[in-house]
């Protein structure tokens, strides 16, 4: 945390809480899908609980930026009013584990549309390991568990990776990321052009 | 008022172990008599009105019920076929409705532990207690609760950007593609505010002297007494009990996946 700067550290906080607000805002929308479909209702869009690592790790490209945005949107989503409580908190360090995993594989060098997706997918695979002991997924039949599992995947590389790097991009293109990694990227990019 | 009074930190510890411990269960009473104990808790010592209690806890009731009505579905092949229950007119195997029963219990226990932290805790003062007790670095909390402060400004900006676009004749999205460039319409403006002012804010307490460092004086001081260790005592203690009161009837058994 020293290396960072203090704005580093206050411009993901806000992140986090915007995606923390809309993280909230998807539960009721996975409670519909799951009314009509069973646990697997929340797959489609589960990918929506991971952006916030891959747009926050995408901008800053600091080690741990993944996992603590992460992090801190649960932590908002515990403080704003969310019926899963302080656990979610504990849910949330696990998605951003995952993503900064894939992170960590690249050294915090590579932020390709590739290195994002497969940080979504990070994600999915370690939530999906946590719902499955806090869920019971397991006494469910293999099948249905494979199935889960894949949309899961896929909705975490393009929900979180690809919709990620594409608001990431917008946001840069208005200027105000100048003073971080992805905005400097960008300027670089627009002198050589 | 004794578990509004229990340090945050401490009630944060206590309900996760007590999640963990429930979820390493696999029975239908365990979850079930936990789940009564906490709404004595919340209700009866808390003095958290049932009609509010109600409101918060329903969507996880019906979420449950989904839980309970996919499991017995989807179930596995149960091990004694024969032995079945007759529920809504429909045969299924005993089995099978057992481990549905204490699957969506264990999702109501959950719930029921979270709400208890939810309605008896000043969020603020969980912060503030994470960064005295847990050591979250100063950086990272006082980052948050500024973070946090930007929630209203943020509906205020959402009523603007929402003005600016009616003024310059945005109409509204009628079609899936409409909606979608819709929501990037809004959302960039706003993330693009957010940073902004997490920037501006940044600088603001930068010039104030904040400098992050550990080594730091609290105005709100929190400690950990006897009384924070009585709760987590008493709340695992409780959860043992009905462990072993399960245990007892035969109904126990750990949580293994294997069904």
């Amino acid at each position: 945390m020293s290396k960072w700067r203090l704005k580093e550290v206050i411009v993901m906080a806000a992140l986090s809480v915007v995606f923390g607000v809309v993280y909230l805002a998807f539960l009721p929308v996975g409670g519909i899908l799951v009314g009509f479909m069973g646990p697997i209702g929340y797959e489609p869009i589960f990918g929506i609980w991971f952006i916030v690592s891959i747009i926050a790790a995408y901008i800053i490209r600091k080690p741990g930026a993944a996992f603590i945005s992460e992090t801190i949107a649960a932590t908002i989503e515990v403080m704003i009013g969310n019926a899963l409580g302080p656990i979610l908190i504990l849910i949330g360090m696990i998605q951003g584990i995952g993503a900064e995993a894939v992170f960590a594989a690249t050294r915090w060098k590579i932020y390709s549309l590739w290195v994002l997706m497969l940080a979504g997918m990070g994600s999915a695979v370690t939530s999906f390991i946590w719902g499955m002991f806090q869920n019971g997924y397991l006494a469910f039949a293999p099948g249905y568990i494979l199935t889960m599992f894949s949309i899961r995947l896929i909705s975490g590389a393009l929900i979180a990776g690809v919709l990620g790097k594409i608001l990431s991009d917008a946001l840069a293109k208005t200027g105000v990321l100048s003073s971080f990694a992805l905005g400097k990227e960008y300027k670089k990019r627009k002198k050589a052009a | 008022m004794f578990i509004h009074n229990v340090n945050p930190s401490i009630k944060a510890i206590t309900i996760i172990v007590s999640v963990f411990l429930l979820a390493l269960v696999f029975d239908p009473i365990t979850p079930l008599c936990f789940v009564i104990w906490i709404w004595i808790l919340t209700i009866g010592v808390a003095k958290i009105h049932w009609k509010k209690y109600l409101v918060y806890f329903s969507p996880f009731f019906i979420f449950a019920l989904g839980m309970f009505w996919t499991n017995v579905m989807f179930a596995n092949e149960p091990n004694n076929p024969a032995d079945v229950i007759t529920l809504f007119g429909r045969e299924f195997p005993t089995e099978d409705v057992n481990t549905a029963l204490a699957l969506s219990l264990r999702i109501l226990s959950f719930t029921s532990l979270s709400l208890l932290f939810l309605l008896t805790t000043n969020i603020v003062h969980f912060i503030l207690s994470l960064m005295q007790q847990c050591k979250l670095p100063p950086k990272l909390a006082y980052g948050i609760l500024a973070g946090y402060r930007f929630l209203p400004m943020m509906k205020d900006e959402l009523v603007l950007i929402h003005a600016a676009h009616r003024v310059r004749g945005v109409n509204r999205a009628k079609t899936m593609k409409e909606a979608f460039q819709q929501y990037k319409r809004f959302a960039i403006p706003l993330l693009a505010s957010a940073i902004r002012k997490a920037e501006r804010t940044a600088i603001a307490m930068e010039s104030k002297g904040f400098t992050g460092s550990r080594d730091r004086t609290f105005y709100r001081q929190f400690t950990i007494g006897p009384k924070d260790w009585l709760f987590l005592v008493m709340m695992l203690g409780m959860l043992l009990i009905f462990i072993t009161v399960s245990w007892q009837l035969g109904y126990l058994k750990w949580y293994s996946g294997e069904f």
